[in-house]
């Protein structure tokens, strides 16, 4: 993700010329500064999970090993597999609109969307499965932090789902200003953010 | 009323976020012992223990607090005149702001109440103090929302207040909606006894209130400098009329 958003802050510095929507140079910054106040506050927050994860197989390793041996990877990196397909859509779509904007900008964001739901299904499956297995956020720390961490990126994937919606919605517009571009770039980094979160919360939890 | 005695009762409204502020992070936490605050996991007998080693200071503590929270409110009526005037006629969002302010101190004071009378019998069966305690913590840490949707409401306002000089600079809405949210891990409270989501965990005590009050701090000063920069406008306004009168 962090290679999408680079290569969309490139991308963009590229084509400053030939789109007058875009702002000129190198310099510029996708969407508005407060979704990147977002993007810090959530990368901090997560951070400190990440150091309780790595925390907790420090102090009780052999649980933490027998519990993620019960995770099913494969249906981690499925999950990786639709969000990672759901931002090149989303990143595609950013493209578009700044570009070629027509009937294909607001594909490329339903696509996306499609994928987020497609990984809110694979979730809710998994968290089915485990809980008609008797397993809770109650049986362990492991499973208290599987749950609260991937629940606490679900109700952003969720949140980011409507924030796509909104961007879709734009992108029907005929013509783009530079304040809808504004939006529509908000709203992909905002959905780069869950997919570059969804990474190292799927390492730590099934790959470690 | 004259819009000279409306900006000053503003000000004075504003000035109360600094005096809260300090009153409830000196007399809810610190006096109240509530730095570090109790563990979900203590036993009956050693939370007892816990109140009867500092009863004083813990009485005095949320006794106090139960007034200073009062201080919220016209913190809270100052910002909704500030929001009204950039809302115009319809005010959804600013009457969102007011109630869920006031309903704020209305969850902070109750849960402050159940500390006081857990301490004031301290003699008694010692599991009835505990679910004191519960019930104090759980209230306020399970009804957040009034808080956040005070503060996504505000935020609201402030994203959408198209003046030249706006009360609140954009990062500071996105800071707001951000803070606002950062409390909903606290819901784990109602079932985590343990961990980073208990009631004395990381993420659902010490970093969501930090949050909070640090939106709180952020907001009071830029209303502070708003009502200033008004008042110097009205004082400018007055000055030329005065000139023009004098010509």
């Amino acid at each position: 993700m962090t290679g999408g958003l680079i290569s969309e802050v490139r991308r963009s510095s590229m084509r400053s010329a030939a789109s007058p929507a875009v702002r000129p140079a190198r310099d510029h910054i996708p969407g508005e500064i407060g979704i990147w106040l977002f993007v810090a506050g959530d990368l901090l927050v997560f951070s400190a999970f990440f150091i309780v994860i790595a925390l907790g197989y420090k102090t009780q390793i052999e649980l933490f090993t027998q519990a993620r041996a019960t995770l099913d990877m494969w249906v981690g990196v499925l999950n990786t597999l639709f969000l990672l397909t759901g931002s090149w859509f989303v990143a595609k779509g950013v493209e578009s609109c700044r570009e070629t904007h027509g009937v294909s900008s607001h594909r490329y964001f339903a696509l996306g969307i499609l994928c987020g739901v497609l990984f809110v299904a694979n979730k809710s499956f998994e968290w089915g499965l485990k809980i008609s297995a008797g397993i809770t956020p109650l049986t362990n720390d492991f499973f208290m932090y599987f749950f609260v961490f991937t629940g606490i990126h679900l109700v952003h994937v969720v949140v980011g789902l409507g924030v796509l919606l909104v961007a879709r919605g734009v992108s029907r517009r005929p013509v783009l200003r530079a304040k809808d571009i504004r939006t529509v770039e908000s709203a992909a980094t905002f959905w780069h953010l869950i997919d570059l979160l969804w990474i190292v919360l799927f390492s730590m939890f099934y790959l470690l | 009323m004259s819009d000279q005695a409306d900006l000053k009762y503003q000000l004075i409204g504003a000035w109360f976020g600094p005096l809260f502020l300090v009153t409830f992070v000196l007399f809810w936490g610190v006096i109240g012992q509530n730095l570090p605050n109790p563990s979900p996991d203590l036993s009956a007998d050693a939370l007892v223990a816990r109140y009867v080693e500092s009863l004083g200071s813990i009485r005095l503590g949320f006794i106090v607090s139960l007034i200073a929270v009062v201080f919220y409110m016209p913190w809270t009526t100052a910002l909704s005149a500030m929001m009204g005037q950039i809302e115009g006629r319809g005010r959804t969002l600013t009457y969102l702001q007011l109630i869920g302010g006031a309903l704020t101190v209305m969850v902070v004071s109750f849960s402050a109440m159940f500390w006081v009378a857990a301490a004031f019998r301290p003699e008694r069966d010692p599991q009835i103090t505990q679910m004191l305690t519960d019930v104090g913590w759980l209230c306020i840490d399970l009804q957040y929302a009034c808080t956040t949707l005070q503060m996504v409401a505000a935020a609201l306002v402030g994203l959408g207040d198209k003046r030249e000089k706006p009360l609140f600079p954009r990062w500071v809405c996105w800071l707001t909606i951000w803070c606002g949210v950062s409390f909903i891990p606290a819901s784990l409270t109602g079932v985590l006894k343990t961990g980073p989501f208990a009631w004395d965990g990381f993420f659902s005590y010490y970093f969501p209130y930090f949050c909070w009050l640090c939106w709180f701090t952020v907001a009071s000063v830029c209303m502070i400098r708003d009502v200033h920069r008004r008042m110097g406008e009205a004082a400018d306004v007055r000055g030329g009329e005065a000139i023009g009168h004098a010509a």
